[in-house]
């Protein structure tokens, strides 16, 4: 009875549960198919040419950047001296691990809402931003609000303009999407009482210094650079030697990498840093980032190291360092000098600019304009540059406050003409983790060198061909 | 005066209000399960199927199971999955070889036992986020402790993190470090409810050490054992913090585990309808590994 009962039930049981599993399904669908509007807009909003009426009301205009010191200094500058101009504004510059930044700015793009109003996209980000339509188009507001002969044409296309410029120039019929924020490139920090006062001026003759360096002071490595797989670590560097002995990325025209990466010059590259730099590093420093190289100079462990310019300030405090008990003391040991150069004179762009959320609010947006309009200023620029900062403007980077403010501001000026940024294109994030992990594994004798410059050719090709795929795209 | 008893208030019928009663109490837990587990799941589903890209947005297009074929023929899934397979064979193995050696020691001891078992479980109490920001301080060849330890002990330096078959090796070592206390915690539990009369049988039948444990100990701490091995299989085979922590997968993709592959594909390029898939067949995997499983460990206990 109570079998027949419990079989009785079961159909009834049952109907529920295909009309619940029928809801949810509809749910689903109906879900989806709302997502499917989303995508309608892929171009980038545009911003009014002119500054909307700003909120009187306390307003916090709010960045997003990796965790470093520039973060802190922007933060403590832009509250210092804009809140001059607008008190009721404050500054909030919000920070994630280096690795996160792309991430944490992107999954928030895709939610087609932000917790920033600016967000700080490196300049190879701005091409996945624009064609997602997540970042403003400022050029009409530029075009009223900003004097664009100010500025070093590259740099200002380096990190607003969408399609991306030919190395050195900018087309001026082109689309802008941000202003710089932060000028940046790689500097050779050398060790001048192990070295000597003077720089070595080719590659070669820095790979030979650094090995004599390495054989004449057990316990110091002769170089010190950046080896990670995360973030672009490992392809800045691939991208830095392949620069200087004449390589090129990619062919921009017809978007080609294969052939063009993996040619004569970048396979010579390739061996020059696999087989005659990495030899001269500490051992384990395969995994090295900006931390680790900047720990290893300021404990004396190498003769000579590359990296970022804005990432050098900590060199410089004794409490950091076991090279002097002052900062004169460290600049007795420490020289800064423009990378070496061989078959050309090519140094990375790094640096990072400003671009609006397209999802910030009204205010927001309209404070961000103001925001932008007022950091583009000669004397705010200067004021930036002693804050610490590096900016743009080329005369603030001939001015003294930034010349003076700290040893390698030189370099960086002495750099601008000589810089090659990466691909700016929607499949940044992918090409980079391709460079990244196959140049980490031939540092780290997990590939050789050949191998990995031809994985990364091909791989990258196939990203760059994969437009029309149906289906497996990322794999 | 009132009626110390008063009877119950009319009002509707009892099956009716228990019904919602039920409901009530329910829906709060069904409504949070459907909509933060099932719905996602649906929806993923769904988007398995498409060419949908979370940033780019625009129409998620219907391509049937070609996310599934990529995903299935892909070379760089095949060398995930391996890596994956080494992983787990390797950590949950040390973990089950340690754990049960510990609780074997720990169950033996009279005293101070309580004290003992808190601390072996500290580990497995901690983030492992934290977990491997300092285990990647104290594996680093140059600064760490480790490398420092040795170096006083005579030994040359080892390059943990940096070489393809210290690196994997290093992420088993510091997974067992984490989580040998679950074993230990569950083989306790067994090893606590062996009926002590058993034993008492044994030793007035001059069983050995070893006999005691082979023929009383093992067989009845044995299925509970094996379900702290299911739990801990699952929980390595989507290991995703410690790789991006410690490794980031290298070097190259040497230590990239199928979870963080799929982080890849989900966030580096935002293919979201082919991380869908990746997720899906996961999930799959894991479905039909443990029914196999269940099915073992009913036929164990039915044996």
């Amino acid at each position: 009875m109570r079998y027949a009962q419990r079989i009785g039930r079961l159909p009834v049981f049952g109907r529920k549960v295909r009309l619940a599993a029928a809801m949810l399904v509809a749910a689903t669908v109906a879900a989806c198919g709302g997502g499917e509007d989303d995508g309608a807009e892929a171009s980038a909003p545009k911003a009014p040419a002119t500054i909307p009426t700003l909120t009187q009301d306390p307003l916090t205009l709010s960045f997003i950047w990796f965790e470093w010191p520039p973060a802190q200094a922007l933060e403590a500058f832009a509250n210092a001296e804009y809140k001059k101009q607008r008190p009721n504004v404050t500054i909030k510059v919000n920070t994630v691990p280096n690795a996160n930044w792309h991430d944490a700015m992107f999954t928030q793009f895709a939610a087609r809402k932000t917790d920033f109003d600016i967000a700080i996209l490196d300049s190879q980000h701005i091409g996945e931003a624009v064609t997602n339509g997540n970042i403003l188009d400022i050029t009409d507001f530029v075009k009223q609000n900003i004097d664009v002969k100010a500025y070093n044409p590259y740099l200002l296309a380096a990190y607003g303009q969408f399609p991306q410029a030919e190395t050195g120039q900018r087309d001026e019929n082109a689309s802008l999407y941000g202003l710089p924020l932060l000028g940046d490139t790689w500097t050779m920090i050398y060790r001048k009482d192990l070295i000597g006062d003077k720089p070595p001026q080719t590659w070669d003759e820095m790979i030979s210094v650094a090995e004599k360096c390495q054989a004449d002071n057990p316990g110091v490595s002769g170089l010190a650079f950046h080896q990670a797989n995360g973030s672009d670590a490992a392809a800045v560097t691939y991208n830095t030697v392949n620069g200087v002995y004449g390589g090129n990325l990619w062919n921009s025209k017809d978007r080609k990498i294969d052939g063009v990466l993996n040619d004569q010059a970048g396979q010579e590259a390739m061996d020059v840093l696999v087989n005659k730099m990495k030899p001269l590093t500490a051992k384990g420093s395969g995994n090295w980032f900006i931390d680790e190289v900047n720990a290893a100079v300021a404990q004396g462990k190498a003769c000579i190291a590359f990296q970022w310019i804005a990432a050098s300030g900590g060199l410089l405090d004794p409490k950091q360092s076991t090279l002097g008990t002052s900062r004169e003391q460290i600049l007795d040991k420490l020289g800064f000098a423009t990378l070496p150069s061989q078959k050309t004179n090519l140094v990375p762009l790094g640096g990072m600019g400003m671009h609006i959320s397209a999802y910030a609010a009204e205010a927001n947006q309209a404070e961000a304009l103001n925001f932008l309009k007022w950091f583009e200023q000669a004397d705010i620029q200067k004021k930036w540059a002693a804050a610490g900062g590096v900016p743009s403007r080329t005369d603030a980077l001939q001015s003294p406050e930034f010349l003076n403010a700290q040893p390698f501001n030189k370099v960086y000026a002495d750099s601008v003409p000589r810089m090659r940024d990466m691909w700016n294109v929607p499949e940044y994030a992918r090409l980079v983790d391709i460079e990244n992990t196959n140049v980490n594994a031939a540092l780290n004798g997990a590939k050789s060198p050949k191998d990995a410059l031809d994985d990364i050719a091909k791989e990258q090709q196939k990203v760059l061909d994969s437009s029309g795929r149906k289906g497996g795209g990322g794999l | 005066m009132s009626d110390p008893v008063a009877p119950p208030a009319p009002g509707r019928s009892r099956r009716v209000s228990d019904r919602w009663l039920a409901v009530g109490f329910i829906s709060p837990a069904m409504l949070l399960l459907l909509s933060m587990s099932v719905f996602p799941l649906l929806w993923a589903l769904y988007l398995s199927f498409t060419d949908y890209s979370a940033t780019r947005g625009g129409p998620a297009r219907w391509i049937g199971f070609g996310n599934y074929t990529a995903v299935l023929t892909s070379s760089q899934v095949h060398q995930r999955a391996l890596t994956t397979l080494i992983y787990v064979v390797g950590a949950v193995a040390l973990q089950t070889v340690l754990g049960f050696t510990i609780a074997y020691l720990i169950s033996r001891r009279t005293h101070g036992r309580g004290l003992l078992t808190t601390l072996f479980l500290v580990p497995m109490m901690l983030s492992p986020v934290v977990v491997g920001l300092f285990w990647r301080f104290m594996l680093d060849a140059q600064f760490g402790v480790v490398n420092s330890m040795l170096g006083s002990l005579g030994l040359g330096q080892v390059e943990w993190l940096t070489q393809r078959r210290t690196a994997l090796l290093s992420l088993v070592v510091v997974d067992t470090w984490q989580w040998t206390p679950f074993i230990m915690l569950i083989a306790l539990a067994g090893l606590t409810a062996v009926p002590k009369y058993l034993y008492e049988a044994a030793s007035i039948d001059r069983a050995s050490e070893w006999f005691r444990f082979r023929t009383i100990t093992l067989p009845l701490v044995w299925p509970l054992l094996l379900i702290a091995v299911l739990f801990r299989a699952i929980e390595a085979f989507r290991l995703f913090d410690l790789v991006y922590i410690l490794t980031s997968g290298g070097p190259g993709v040497s230590t990239e585990t199928l979870s963080f592959h799929v982080y890849k594909v989900a966030f580096l390029g935002f293919n979201t309808g082919t991380a869908s898939a990746y997720g899906i067949l996961m999930v799959l995997v894991v479905i039909i590994l443990t029914q196999l499983y269940l099915r073992y460990l009913n036929k164990l206990k039915e044996d």
